[in-house]
């Protein structure tokens, strides 16, 4: 068995943007996806703005449509772990930082969420996101296998085209098993049971 | 934290907050609802070693024992979630015990002290750290020199530290360790004139002969042992061979090809005579004539020819090895017993090539140590006690008045991790990191050095002793102010610098990733053969006779250490306690044994609750009649009657130690040193066992051969025709055909879908030859998979959900085994490989993920079914709960969650320890073995994210993984190079219940009985 031996090691400098831009393919997947009909391509919603719009409300708006969809930034940026692990990585807070250290917003709805950022990384809390696709825990799904195997629209499949979201929303009913089964019969891959449940 | 140094730098750690999905917790199967509201908390700051999703591996070392083991620790999100052997590590290669697997539950433990607490009356209340350390200093400064302090730590830089600051503060340290080997290192002295304990070389024994050391039950180095007992006595076209002198067969013992049932204490006059049939009267200076074979064999109570005969092949058999020592034999003379077995491999020529010293562990002061700590305190000459890491008032018998003098002490420091009978009974409580959180070291012999490193954010608001005691170092001042090192962190490395080659910094990741220094394991066996020295034996003056006893009870009363809990210590973790006693298969509460003639005579049934008296007292305990022990004794184990220790130890049986005398001017603690009296009482208790039928009845479930005919590469049913004893026909012409043709027509019938393309085939291989029924395969199960301890009240209803468990198997000398023997006649025709009693066969008993498995057709929602690569697939999540595979399972590997264990089975802080990638099984779900499908899943899915196929060898389940024998292989059948294929093609090879014709994947291979000699 390879195991991957880590350190303990006291002090060490806590791994900063460089490292995480070292992450990612580039991936075409956010131009190459489905149109979403409620998605909104205006750059100017506020906060305010949120409850009209599909999806759960997040602590901060944050604006995949502008991340992902104008400045066309790499999904794998954020999602650091997706090419690695069964986990794609939420982006810790520092990775925010990393760039809105700097960059505090063109307009005011964006500059008071940036604020909550900036508060939560002062205060030194978590952001506490509001899930939007879950498995229920008897289901195992590897992102790096999935990600490896569909090539560069793998994450728009399932996901559907953030980069057309101001708010995340659930497009497609990822939690219903024929969700999956449609998906590997049309690619004739294993059905077996235990591939997803153990 | 508020404090300084060492959990500084864990800041980052402390925001590990995890990912909804894998965030741990009791997380049952929750259905497919979408309704409520996860959140998904990410870290603060990204560590740059953790990886959501991906284990992050650490190495350490073990400290539940002196051994000194290696181990990986493995984290996810932060969180340790199994411990396994560290594969480069020269003392365990790769293999951890139950008791180290265990540390887990130490770590997560409901019992620990969760922060510093101050005695105000009866109870305690919880303080700041400040608080205490400034207190500790106060009184190290009031106490003026008359500080003490009682440490059962090992040697290493902590050790070192504590002595250090112990005589600063102008007082004298004990080290201390209950179940020490201070009569072998007193016999070494009178033998060799070598103060030291000496490791031995089982591996290359041919011939190995224990006087009551219980070497696979944890005795010296319990892993490097048993991993040198499966070498030499597992069958590999040979095998040694093992007898046993002891009045109780322990695991050990069961384990021994033939067991002479000796009068407790007379083991020493058997070693003796037998050297002296080896070297003749005039060896050892002459002093063995009076040891004559007849004339100890009345002593003993076996016959004179068995001496002789043993005695012929131990010298023959070059080298052989003769070991003693176990607690559970340690009566008044055990120095002498040791000094006797000395001589015996000194006259047979095993010192420096089986018994080596200089590479033997350290030991504390022993009791003499203790005692004079005892006596100071009966003085009234210490003002200050601080006890780490040891339990004295649990673990000495109360009759040696540790309490009492405790008592007398004005102030009392414990830094137990929890709240045990000692700390419960002093003023002040520093809880110190447990090793899984703290920096430190080990020296468990020379050449061996292991580090610790912290794995994870500390679980509670402990803090480790070292900085405890370099912080009221410089609040106390005085001569305790040279103790300046910022953090004990930093005075573990610079006491490293001195070790360090080059750079130290690279020598220290270095040393850290490998978990220490130590020479490297494919090295390992024969340099410490070659570094050890052959000293020559002396001529001792021997008084061996037969011991004293207390008291004029009708029996010797023999507490022995626990396999799994020891001297107490693993009391208060659920695994150790519901995982069977290899022995006697029970479970959760203690147990009095006596032999069954015995029980027979006084007409005792099984569970009937007797009751010992002794003069230092009484206890009551249900009765376990057990056929592998002397008419004359009663044995108890160690590890029960806690009177604190958390929830789980609490008010759980009674401690044997309570019958027990005071040790006396005894260098050591004599365990078995008085006699009892029993008494019924008419009531019973119903055990809480996991034994079945002790007996197979014929079912071929554990197979046996004789040695010859494993030799000349038998088969099973070979050997059984050749003894005369031809099996039933399995499967008949006719029956063959009917089963081809349903055969073929399931062959058909898989070509579809799925499995229509080439898969693996997962199949696994046991070796009963090397299997010692240690059950560190359970545990590791139990760690791997979720499985939920059900307790007391539930294994008495049969409700155990261990998916793999250790059969232990009573098995009349075998005939095949007695032919030769039979016709040799006179002594031998007496006496079969195990001296006329039952020869005991272990079997680890899993889902066998039959080909044609009987549980899949009868489950009516398709949740048992069998997959392409050969599993017997279990879906929880289609699991219905009619338990129709249950009831067709001809080998009773399903279990049925009855109740809601996975609420009930890992009370805080117990639910970290679950595994994210296995799901936790709610009510009404059948389970079961799943040959770790995780891990096989895993294994794969990085090899396609690598663009590769599987490598055998690259990944295997926990039990085989765990194995400290290296009995269990398990791999790719259909691959004939892989391991299991080829070990699968042995002629030894059988299936349990192969004439149900299920075609199980699991292959056993049937252990070899090494009959007594011609």
């Amino acid at each position: 068995m390879t195991r991957r031996l880590a350190l303990f090691v006291g002090g060490a400098a806590v791994a900063g943007i460089a490292g995480v831009m070292a992450f990612g393919a580039p991936s075409r997947a956010q131009q190459a996806g489905p149109a979403v009909a409620d998605s909104i391509a205006s750059t100017y919603l506020a906060a305010s703005d949120t409850a009209d719009l599909r999806g759960p409300r997040q602590p901060i708006f944050f604006r995949h449509d502008l991340h992902a969809g104008q400045f066309k930034m790499q999904c794998q940026y954020c999602h650091y772990s997706v090419n690695v692990s069964p986990e794609p990585g939420i982006p810790s807070v520092e990775t925010c930082m990393g760039c809105h250290a700097i960059v505090a917003g063109s307009d005011s709805g964006g500059r008071a969420e940036i604020r909550k950022l900036r508060q939560a990384w002062s205060e030194k809390k978590p952001i506490e996101w509001v899930r939007v696709h879950f498995l229920p825990r008897h289901v195992h799904f590897p992102h790096q296998v999935h990600v490896g195997a569909m090539g560069p629209n793998a994450c728009a499949t399932c996901h559907g085209d953030v980069s057309r979201m101001p708010q995340v929303f659930k497009v497609n009913n990822v939690n219903n098993m024929g969700w999956c089964i449609s998906c590997h019969v049309e690619r004739q891959v294993t059905r077996d049971c235990t591939a997803c449940h153990y | 934290m508020a404090d300084e140094g060492p959990t500084q730098t864990l800041d980052r750690r402390k925001f590990l907050t995890v990912l909804g999905v894998t965030g741990g917790g009791a997380v049952a199967l929750s259905g497919c609802s979408t309704s409520k509201v996860e959140k998904l908390v990410p870290y603060l700051v990204q560590s740059e070693d953790q990886v959501p999703g991906v284990p992050t591996w650490y190495a350490s070392t073990c400290t539940e024992c002196a051994g000194g083991c290696g181990v990986h620790v493995k984290t996810r999100e932060g969180r340790a979630i199994k411990l396994e052997g560290n594969p480069d590590h020269p003392v365990n290669r790769g293999k951890l015990c139950s008791r180290g697997q265990a540390s887990l539950q130490g770590l997560y433990n409901p019992g620990r002290i969760k922060s510093p607490m101050l005695r105000s009356g009866d109870s305690f209340a919880e303080i700041s750290w400040d608080d205490a350390i400034a207190r500790l200093a106060t009184e190290v400064n009031k106490a003026a020199g008359r500080v003490a302090v009682l440490s059962g730590a090992g040697p290493g830089t902590f050790s070192d530290l504590l002595a250090d600051w112990t005589s600063a503060a102008g007082g004298t340290m004990v080290r201390w360790e209950p179940i020490g080997h201070e009569p072998i290192r007193a016999a070494s002295r009178a033998v060799f004139g070598i103060d030291e304990v000496p490791s031995h070389n089982f591996a290359d024994a041919r011939y190995i002969v224990s006087f009551g050391a219980d070497f696979l039950d944890g005795w010296l180095s319990p892993m490097e042992d048993q991993r040198g007992f499966a070498a030499s006595h597992g069958f590999d076209g040979d095998s040694a061979r093992f007898v046993s002198f002891s009045p109780r067969r322990d695991l050990t013992g069961l384990n021994a090809d033939e067991w002479h049932a000796v009068a407790p204490g007379s083991e020493a006059l058997v070693a003796l005579a037998m050297a002296n049939v080896i070297g003749g009267a005039g060896a050892a200076g002459g002093s063995l004539s009076a040891y004559t074979p007849e004339a100890v064999a009345a002593q003993a109570g076996i016959p004179a020819a068995s001496i002789v005969r043993v005695a012929r092949a131990f010298a023959a058999a070059r080298p052989s090895l003769a070991v003693a020592g176990g607690a559970g034999n340690q009566t008044r003379g055990a120095v002498e017993l040791a000094t006797a077995v000395h001589i015996l491999n000194s006259v047979a020529g095993n010192v420096g090539r089986t018994v080596l010293f200089g590479s033997g562990p350290t030991l504390g002061d022993g009791y003499e140590g203790l005692a004079r700590l005892m006596g100071a305190m009966d003085a009234n000459q210490v003002g200050l006690l601080l006890v780490h890491d040891a339990n004295p008032v649990y673990a000495l018998p109360k009759s040696a008045g540790f309490a009492q003098r405790l008592a007398k002490v004005p102030f009392k420091v414990c830094t137990s991790l929890y709240l045990d009978e000692t700390a419960a009974a002093c003023d002040l409580l520093l809880p110190n990191h447990h090793a899984l959180e703290r920096w430190d070291d080990a020296r468990p012999r020379p050449g061996v050095v292991g580090l610790m490193q912290p794995v994870m954010e500390p679980v509670f608001q402990t803090r480790h002793t070292g900085d405890v005691l370099l912080q009221a170092s410089q609040k106390a001042g005085g001569a305790l102010a040279r103790f300046s090192a910022p953090s004990y962190e930093t005075h573990l490395k610079d006491a490293w610098r001195s070790r360090a080659t080059g750079d130290f910094d690279t020598f220290w990741i270095e040393a850290l990733a490998r978990g220490g220094i130590y020479p490297d394991a494919s090295a390992d066996g024969g340099s410490a053969a070659a570094t050890a020295s052959a000293p020559a034996a002396g001529t001792p003056a021997l008084t061996a006779a037969l011991p004293a006893f207390d008291g004029d009870g009708e029996f010797v009363l023999a507490p022995y250490p626990h396999p799994f809990l020891h001297d107490g210590r693993g009391s208060n973790r659920p695994w150790l306690l519901e995982n069977p006693d290899p022995v006697t298969k029970l479970t959760w509460h203690s147990w009095i044994e006596l032999s069954t003639a015995t029980a027979e005579r006084l007409d005792i049934r099984r569970g009937e609750i007797v009751r010992l008296i002794s003069p230092h007292g009484e206890l009551e305990a249900p009765a376990f009649p057990y056929p592998g022990l002397h008419d004359d004794v009663i044995a108890a184990p160690l590890g029960f009657g806690h009177t604190q220790y958390g929830q789980f130890a609490k008010d759980r049986g009674t401690n044997p130690l309570d019958l027990v005398g005071p040790p006396g001017n005894a260098t050591f603690i004599p365990y078995v040193s008085t006699r009892v009296r029993l008494e019924k009482t008419g009531r019973f208790k119903e055990l809480a066992t996991t034994e079945g039928n002790p007996r197979q009845l014929g079912r071929g479930i554990a197979e046996a051969m004789p040695l010859d005919a494993a030799r000349r590469g038998l088969t099973v049913r070979q050997a059984y025709i050749e003894a005369g004893h031809g099996k039933h026909e399995i499967n008949t012409e006719l029956e063959m055909e009917a089963i081809q043709g349903w055969r073929d027509e399931t062959i058909e019938a898989r070509k579809l879908g799925n499995y229509a393309t080439e898969h693996p085939a997962w199949g696994m291989a046991i070796d009963l030859s090397r299997c010692t029924g240690c059950s560190a395969c359970v545990t590791a199960c139990y760690a791997e998979n979720n499985i939920p301890t059900v307790g007391e009240d539930d294994v008495i209803r049969g409700r155990e959900m261990t998916w793999i468990r250790i059969e232990r198997y009573w098995e009349d000398p075998a005939p095949a085994a007695h032919g030769a023997l039979d016709e040799a006649g006179g002594e031998h025709a007496a006496e079969g490989v195990t001296h006329g009693h039952p020869e005991a066969r272990f079997i680890p008993m899993l889902c066998q993920h039959c080909e044609n498995a009987p549980c899949e057709p009868v489950c009516p929602v398709y949740a048992a079914y069998h997959t392409a690569d050969g599993l017997n697939g279990q879906v929880y999540n289609r699991c219905v709960g009619t338990r129709y595979c249950s009831n067709n399972c001809p080998y009773k590997v399903r279990y049925f969650n009855w109740y809601k264990y996975n609420e009930r089975s890992w009370p805080e802080p117990l639910h970290l320890q679950l595994n994210p990638d296995v799901t936790v099984r709610g009510r009404g779900v059948m389970e079961k073995c799943t040959f770790c499908v995780q891990r096989i899943r895993g294994a794969q899915h990085q090899a396609r994210v690598e663009n590769r196929a599987l490598r055998d060898g690259e990944f295997t389940t926990a039990c085989a993984q765990a194995c400290p024998s290296d009995a269990i292989v398990f791999g790719d059948m259909r691959d004939p190079d892989s391991r299991v294929a080829q070990i699968r093609s042995n002629p030894r090879g059988y299936h349990v219940l192969e004439d149900t014709n299920v075609r199980p994947a699991v292959t056993y291979l049937a252990k070899v009985l090494h009959p007594a000699e011609a």
